[in-house]
């Protein structure tokens, strides 16, 4: 999908991206960034670190966030920022959504540009992550 | 909580310096590997020298740089991440070369919530053309605090 600038308004909500963030890309996740703590793979390291399972990593998450904008942008611009902050944490193997709308559209340093409002929403319908990014359109012709 | 703040001079004195970590390079396997964790699938092409690339690709130089990024202070006994940034001045390039330097942003302390005493560690990897231009800055923030003065262990 290509988001159409001329047509883009605030309030226009993203399509919804729906995940479900498995063990492999995790471990892909962890091989990526060359950094292996267990508790991301290993159920049982989880546990005794108190968590109920594995965990998606929080700097995984912010690339989602950024895929969910990026697939719904497509060439129409670029992506300037994105941020997640983390409310609680994902379970891997468990279904997340990836939510978002259009804050404001404005001009800046002659680009046409869109502030974002972002969340994953997990299978109980909570925020795990609320997420902002800032998108710039590239110019016609 | 501590009697008495835990940022002492020598922590403070820490914020902003800056740490070279080396030069890194946007390659297509760097490529490949980021467009598959983050996508699910490979890509089904490696774009040509000097075409804008996703993003994603901040994530793999991040752990490409030659020197490891130096520990912050541990002050608390527990640590948790709160927050991930990514900013572009400018979409990245397939083949160029970036400097990376490591820097503590910022150090904050807090009183009370759900962590009771504890202190944000924000850290920032940023990514410098040959002209010295930023390109892409990565960041995060960790919470460091003690679970047993946090409300319910600082779980949320």
């Amino acid at each position: 999908m290509t988001a159409d600038p001329a047509s883009i308004r605030e309030g226009d909500e993203l399509p919804v991206l729906h995940l479900q963030p498995g063990l492999g890309q995790v471990i892909r996740y962890c091989a990526l960034q060359w950094a292996f703590p267990p508790f991301f793979y290993d159920a049982e390291a989880a546990k005794a670190n108190g968590m109920p399972g594995t965990l998606v990593p929080g700097p995984l998450k912010v690339g989602l966030l950024y895929r969910a904008v990026d697939e719904w942008l497509g060439d129409a611009g670029w992506i300037c920022h994105v941020r997640a902050a983390h409310r609680r944490p994902d379970l891997t193997n468990h279904p997340i959504d990836i939510v978002g709308r259009v804050a404001r559209v404005y001009e800046e340093a002659g680009a046409r540009r869109a502030d974002l409002e972002l969340a994953i929403i997990n299978e109980e319908g909570q925020p795990s992550v609320r997420g902002f990014a800032v998108i710039e359109f590239y110019r016609p012709g | 909580m501590p009697d008495a703040s835990l940022l002492t001079d020598d922590v403070r004195a820490l914020v902003g310096r800056a740490t070279p970590l080396g030069t890194v390079r946007v390659t297509p396997k760097a490529y490949r590997r980021a467009i598959e964790v983050y996508t699910g699938e490979p890509p089904l092409a490696v774009p040509p020298p000097g075409a804008p690339i996703p993003g994603y690709l901040i994530a793999a130089l991040d752990s490409e740089s030659p020197t490891p990024a130096p520990a912050v202070p541990a002050l608390l006994p527990n640590s948790i991440l709160i927050a991930n940034e990514w900013q572009f001045e400018r979409p990245l390039r397939m083949g160029e070369e970036l400097e990376s330097h490591h820097t503590l942003v910022a150090v904050t302390e807090r009183f009370g919530g759900r962590f009771g005493y504890s202190i944000d560690f924000r850290t920032e990897v940023a990514f410098t053309d040959p002209s010295g231009a930023t390109v892409a800055r990565s960041s995060n923030t960790m919470t460091q605090y003690s679970a047993a003065e946090a409300r319910d262990g600082g779980e949320p």
